[in-house]
């Protein structure tokens, strides 16, 4: 097992000293994040609920259900010590091809008609990329523990930067690129904080933004020979589109989603126009309002004040889950949890983003905001892997 | 601006509340977390001594570094450190961008993003007010209206079968007749199309029970017009159409015209449109995405139009259109199984200048236009074939004026010395009084001998104004005189002007002058050049010479009263409260300087022509009239191939003038056989209808549009006058 290199001697005095000044009652229990935790998750379901009130499409009490699986799922996930799952690399690698790939199983997957094999059906529609986020953050915070906090040689960096680019190459095939940006994003915060070599870190950077360029290049060459565009999706390319020329009038899907998002957002002003009060998702003009744009119904209700509220309570989750994995001692729970972090952050950025035209319209939802029980059920057993990392190397303190 | 960044202040307080709180949760814990920190510390200060204890504690599996395990415990930690601070800015970056985007959109942008957002949820709708009556000067009522349940599409459902073939059931419509009304883009290319107009309650429950069998057909109680008497006054009247998208995007300054409006598209329907169409109702509703009305907000009712009461008498207006119709299509037939191709007839209050009763024959029903008109109905109201059924022949038509003329090329040989009351002329049936050889012939071959001036106009004879045309070439010729003596004095009757009712689409007459024959000719050069002849033809009234039915009967007026006035057709409005809102204001426009020895003269010589005319004495003597009272005279317009057209003229009483009244018969034959029994007829009805308001009003039907061949064709059947 890979660790942060730790000197027990200077530490035992103050252990032992505050052991004996003030002893836990719940030494599992991690007040901070629990506090912040409920109200993030107690917010959510408020606004949820705000949102699905007017639709019959959405059942609240899914969401409800969400919410208790995934509290089992994090009390058990923290229970678990993490630190045995450092070996299995390979074994998450098979399992994330398997989950990304199953919605191509014939008479398993589905696209539940919405354009991309996402979706699998097992007594209820699920998405496993959503599920696979776990493994691609387990798969690739084992990848980098192998190397101690220090990857500098060239061969092993291209290695692990392959396999960890495993998962993203899976989901294009059904296509999702929402969720393939993530497991990206996973990957990059794995490489930072693992401690990949700079140099190498910059080359990659610079090799992806040439990547991307070139789809565009060689997407423009296919059009000139064949008429058509066979890279990029055209709804991707009308969301380019829409997020480059804000002020242009909204004559696409895209286009008005995005002008009625912002409508919601800005006019929810200062103070909101009060909880349950949003008329943009309950006349129907905000699609998606549960789940995609379910920020907007927040800023339409409560406002600046009540947005600012949700941004200090991820700023909150974020400061806590530095702390943990700062003193975590152990490089694999560490990457774990900047992993998360990388990954909500993430999430923040490009689904509050896209809903005021800072970023792409793309549909990632938002972490324990937006309407769906599998990304809750995910986002608590990413809790609950924070929840292991701490409380297993507080634990290995306290011998 | 200041309460903004107040509360932008206050709200960042809120969030570092938060973070204070969650700090000091934090710091309670500090006992424990303090040795955490201090690990954190120890790696970076500790450095190469930390990999001892570390290195023993690597499992012997899985470890890919065992090959290169000095580097990386170099210092592992500053690495990291430094990137924890990168991250760490990372996320301070994405946070602070998007609080500072939100505070520009939702508290300094935040009033026209509300805006934005009350916009979309609020819709104005306007519910379509019924329009005013239109009554006649008694009261009556002519144009009212009714609600009609009306199915409507849109225009793409043309293009479904299913739907078609649905419709076609329910409404017991051939398919092929509910696609092409629903192709028919009449109304604007975006609007729904009427499939029925007056469905039934059966029908129209029928397609709403089953509205998902009907996509895109809607059904609408709708406030139309309705005409009690059919096509009575239709002229006159006029017509309603859907308001285009044109209409809207041209519209008048105080007139709120919205899509499925009606608009008046002529006559008084479209003279006082304003006043016919009352004021929206309003119902400002907050929709949904789908336009589903969620709430009403605020509803006004709708104000009905203010009604407009005409000049009109009923009972004359209907025996005008009903002798037209009866002397030109007896029985209802076609155009030409009576007399004539089409008609018109006016009749003028002399004192006031209304109009008592406006006809123009061939007519249509204005019912037509409710709801819509179909292309093919359109164009055959519009056609020649049947003989253009829109156009308003009274204002609209313009005829050479005949003998009807000689009333004011004879009083205008009075006023410049050409004739006297007592001259007198020989008629042998032909004039050659140019002495070129041309021949001009009276229409009485054999000749009426020697005859006065009241003889000349009693008898119309065409020798004695001859005569006068030639003295009037004469006078500019030799004597000095202008050139258009006698156009600048029938230029006094107005008979080049329109008369300035208050209708649209008027047009005038023609007086001849050398200076318009010059022009009329410009390309052919060699007939430009003013004639003698051309003098000798204006006094009859043929030539170049046209009016209109409106011209001779203000003119007519004005010889019977002295007095150019205004033809009108409003009297007042009243608004929906029944108040008096607006009242006409008669209008003498001019009073001819003529002296009114010469004017009675001509009014002696016309009462002349009712009862020295045995055939004329007749008429009025059969309507009860006593021919002594009345004042009138003949015309008949000859044309090369076609049959002539009839006119007549008359007012009266003659002592005290009140109706003066203008007869045409295009194609129809003789004044006195064609014209003059429809003037009798009218005259008769008006002169009664003085004392008593309510006559016989019976419904008038609209012309068939049929009309038989070599209809109006042929030669002239003989001139009398």
């Amino acid at each position: 097992m890979a660790q942060l290199p730790q000197i027990d001697s200077l530490r035992r005095p103050n252990a032992a000293a505050s052991a004996a000044s003030k002893p836990r009652r719940f030494p599992w229990l991690h007040l901070p994040l629990a506090i912040v935790i409920t109200l993030l998750v107690g917010y959510g379901l408020i606004i949820v609920y705000s949102a699905v009130r007017a639709d019959g499409d959405y059942q609240y009490s899914r969401q409800l259900g969400g919410v208790a699986v995934g509290l089992v799922f994090m009390i058990l996930v923290w229970r678990f010590d993490y630190r045995r799952l450092s070996d299995y690399t390979t074994l998450f690698l098979i399992i994330n091809v398997v989950l990304i790939m199953s919605p191509h199983i014939p008479g398993l997957g589905t696209d539940a008609g919405m354009g991309a094999r996402s979706w699998i059906k097992l007594g209820m529609q699920i998405q496993p990329g959503e599920f696979a986020k776990i493994t691609v953050i387990l798969m690739d915070a084992a990848v980098m523990a192998r190397y101690g906090g220090n990857l500098d040689d060239p061969r092993e960096y291209v290695k692990a930067l392959g396999i960890m680019m495993v998962p993203f190459l899976c989901i294009m095939t059904q296509p999702d690129l929402g969720t393939g940006l993530v497991y990206l994003c996973i990957a990059a915060f794995a490489l930072v904080m693992g401690g990949a070599n700079t140099k190498y870190l910059l080359i990659t950077l610079g090799l992806f933004v040439a990547a991307v360029v070139a789809v565009f290049a060689i997407d423009e060459v296919i059009k000139s020979s064949t008429g058509e565009y066979k890279l990029l999706k055209q709804y991707q390319r009308n969301r380019l589109l829409v997020f480059m020329d804000q002020s242009g009038t909204a004559t696409t899907d895209e286009g008005y989603n995005l002008q009625q998002a912002k409508v919601a957002i800005g006019s929810g002003g200062l103070f909101g126009k009060g909880l349950f009060q949003g008329t943009q998702h309950s006349l129907g003009l905000l699609p998606e309002a549960p789940t995609d744009f379910i920020f907007c119904v927040l800023a339409e209700e409560l406002g600046f004040l009540g947005a600012l509220v949700l941004l200090g309570l991820y700023i909150a989750l974020v400061l806590i889950s530095f702390r943990i994995a700062r003193s975590s001692g152990d490089l694999f729970g560490m990457v774990i949890v900047m992993c998360v972090v990388g990954m909500w952050l993430f999430q923040i950025l490009e689904n509050i983003g896209m809903d005021c035209g800072l970023m792409p319209i793309t549909g990632i939802p938002l972490p324990f905001m937006s309407y769906g029980s599998s990304f809750m059920v995910v986002n608590f057993v990413m809790l609950g892997m924070i929840g292991s990392v701490w409380s297993h190397n507080a634990t290995l303190k306290q011998h | 601006m200041f309460a903004a960044i107040v509360a932008g202040f206050v709200a960042l307080l809120v969030v570092a509340a938060i973070l204070v709180a969650v700090y000091a949760v934090l710091r309670s814990r500090k006992t424990e977390n303090v040795s955490v920190k201090r690990d954190v510390r120890s790696i970076q200060s500790v450095g190469v001594s930390s990999s001892l204890p570390d290195s023993h504690r690597v499992p012997a599996g899985g470890v890919a570094r065992g090959g290169t395990p000095a580097q990386p415990v170099a210092n592992p930690g500053d690495n990291l450190k430094s990137r924890f601070t990168a991250v760490g800015v990372v996320a301070g970056l994405i946070f602070g961008t998007l609080a500072t985007k939100l505070f520009s959109m939702q508290v300094l942008a935040g009033e026209s993003f509300k805006k934005e957002s009350e916009d979309n949820q609020y819709t104005t709708v306007y519910t379509p007010a019924p329009r005013g009556y239109i009554l006649d000067a008694d009261g009556n009522v002519i144009v009212k209206n009714r609600t009609s349940l009306t199915v409507l599409a849109e225009p793409d459902v043309a293009n479904d079968h299913d739907v078609v073939a649905r419709l076609s059931t329910v409404l017991g419509v051939p398919t092929g007749i509910v696609r092409k009304r629903i192709a028919d883009a009449t109304s604007g290319a975006q609007s729904q199309r009427v499939v029925a107009s007056d469905a039934s309650m059966r029908n129209v429950a029928f397609i709403a029970e089953h509205a998902d069998a009907f996509p895109g057909i809607t059904v609408q109680t709708r406030t139309v017009r309705d005409y009690p008497h059919g096509a009575l006054a239709a002229h006159a009247v006029g017509y309603t159409g859907s308001v285009t998208s044109d209409d809207i995007a041209s519209v008048a300054e105080g007139r709120d015209l919205e899509l499925g409006d009606s608009v008046g598209r002529s006559g008084i329907e479209q003279m006082y449109d304003n006043l016919l169409a009352g004021d929206h109702g309003e119902r400002k509703v907050m929709a949904d995405a789908q336009g589903n009305v969620v709430e009403v907000v605020s509803e006004t009712q709708p104000v009905k139009g203010s009604d407009v009461h005409t000049t009109l008498k009923s009972h004359v207006q209907y025996v005008a259109d009903k002798a037209l119709a009866d002397m030109i299509c007896p029985d209802g037939g076609a155009i030409g199984s009576g007399k004539g191709t089409g008609g018109a007839v006016v009749v003028m209050d002399v004192t006031d200048g209304s109009i008592v009763a406006l006809s123009s024959y061939p007519t249509f029903t204005p019912t037509t236009f409710v709801g819509g008109i179909t292309q093919d109905e359109l164009d055959l109201l519009q056609s020649s074939a049947a003989f253009s059924p829109l156009l308003n022949r009274a204002i609209q038509g313009t005829y050479p004026a005949a003998s009807t003329y000689k009333t004011f090329t004879g009083l205008a040989a009075l006023e410049n010395g050409m004739a006297t009351a007592t001259e007198t002329w020989d008629c042998s049936g032909s004039w050659d009084g140019f002495g070129s050889g041309d021949v001009q012939k009276c229409w009485k071959k054999q000749g009426h001998g020697t005859l006065d001036f009241r003889g000349g106009i009693v008898n119309s004879c065409d020798t004695v104004y001859y005569d006068i045309g030639y003295k009037f070439w004469d006078a500019a010729a030799n004597k000095g005189k202008s050139v258009t003596l006698l156009q600048d004095f029938l230029k006094r009757y107005r008979l080049d002007q329109t008369t300035g009712i208050d209708l649209n689409g008027e047009t005038s007459g023609r007086i001849p002058t050398p200076e318009w024959k010059q022009e009329y000719f410009r390309d052919t050069p060699e007939d430009a050049q003013w004639k003698g002849g051309d003098y000798t033809n204006m006094c009859i009234g043929q030539g170049y010479v046209l009016v209109t039915p409106m011209e001779i009967a203000v003119a007519y007026g004005a010889i019977a009263s002295g007095n150019i006035v205004k033809p009108h057709l409003l009297k007042e409005v009243r608004n929906a409260g029944g108040d008096v809102a607006l009242t006409y204001q008669p209008q003498v426009l001019d009073t001819p300087d003529v002296s009114m020895a010469d004017l009675a003269v001509v009014r002696n010589a016309l009462r002349g022509v009712t009862t020295d005319n045995e055939e004329i004495a007749k008429l009025f003597n059969d309507q009860g009239i006593d021919p002594d009272t009345v004042a009138c005279k003949t015309g008949t317009a000859e044309y090369t191939d076609m049959e002539d057209t009839a006119w007549f003229a008359c007012y009266a009483p003659y002592d005290d003038p009140k109706y003066v009244l203008a007869c045409v018969v295009e194609h129809g034959g003789g004044g006195s056989s064609v014209a003059a029994p429809i003037g009798a007829q009218v005259m008769a009805a008006a002169l009664s209808s003085t004392n008593a308001s309510d006559g016989e009003v019976g419904d008038i039907a609209g012309s068939s549009g049929k009309s038989e061949a070599g209809a109006g064709k042929g030669t002239s059947s003989g001139r009398s006058d």
